[in-house]
């Protein structure tokens, strides 16, 4: 293998992804409810390559709603919910008044806001499958 | 820019929330901190501290309650207190006593005597 260095090329993060239960009940869930904005729906057959995005950064990072149909994914999305681990966290301005605004929509916390040296946050069950943290820089 | 110290908290609360649930399964195994803490994959450093912050006990404290509780339920049953004690983990019935009186007020043979008294 030569030592010479390459340079690299720009390596960028511009999806993340989670897997939901069921597509349809997701995007209702994370546009409806969470205030997110569908990015792309591209229909594959049973299931779509389906994106959402904050409302106020279009252009970031989208976030894929991806279909659980691997079975041992569905092991490890089950273990963690049934645990109240949150697969991945979102960021917000004010952990209270999001837990306010969600839970009058009838969503459910596992942890309601709880300050946790710099941070304040709440954990709540996504309807899919997935705990979700949202949290706040004190 | 968000901080070092709140990612590191957002990794934190998982493994927290990991180590109670592994408490709230096994409490009535022998577990202690250390055993809990390599469940979670945190330092018992990072552990007792987030713990507290987030439920508001150590995770001693909180083992100690849900055996404690479980213990209620089991003197009120035909076992006896060494029995109780060990098929809660407890390392002996002296320190098993001691802790039993500390949160219930009452050694367990009283409890249990005042309890078995009520049924009749």
């Amino acid at each position: 293998m030569s030592s010479k260095k390459l340079k690299s090329c720009k390596m960028r993060i511009t999806l993340t992804s989670l897997l939901v239960d069921d597509q349809e009940k997701a995007l209702k869930f994370y546009t409806e409810v969470l205030g997110f904005v569908k990015k792309t729906e591209i229909p594959l057959g049973e299931h779509k390559w389906l994106t959402v995005v904050a409302k106020e950064e279009q252009d970031g990072v989208e976030l894929v709603l991806e279909p659980i149909a691997f079975e041992p994914a569905k092991v490890y999305q089950q273990e963690l919910f049934k645990a109240g681990i949150p697969l991945t966290a979102f960021n917000v301005d004010s952990v209270d008044k999001e837990y306010e605004r969600l839970a009058s929509m009838g969503v459910i916390f596992s942890m309601k806001p709880t300050e946790m040296g710099p941070t304040k946050l709440a954990v709540f069950s996504d309807t899919c499958g997935n705990n979700i943290q949202i949290f706040q820089l004190l | 820019m968000l901080s070092a110290e709140l990612y590191a908290n957002i990794y934190l609360v998982k493994r927290v929330i990991q180590a109670k649930y592994f408490i709230d399964k096994n409490f009535d195994q022998a577990i202690d901190l250390d055993t809990i803490c390599k469940e979670a994959c945190i330092s018992k450093f990072h552990l007792i501290r987030s713990f507290k912050k987030l439920y508001g006990v150590t995770p001693y404290q909180h083992l100690t309650f849900l055996r404690i509780k479980k213990a209620k339920e089991l003197l009120q049953t035909n076992l006896t207190v060494s029995a109780v004690c060990y098929h809660l983990g407890f390392d002996s019935p002296t320190s098993f006593s001691g802790l039993f009186k500390k949160i219930a007020g009452k050694p367990p043979v009283e409890f249990q005597r005042s309890k078995t008294k009520k049924q009749f």
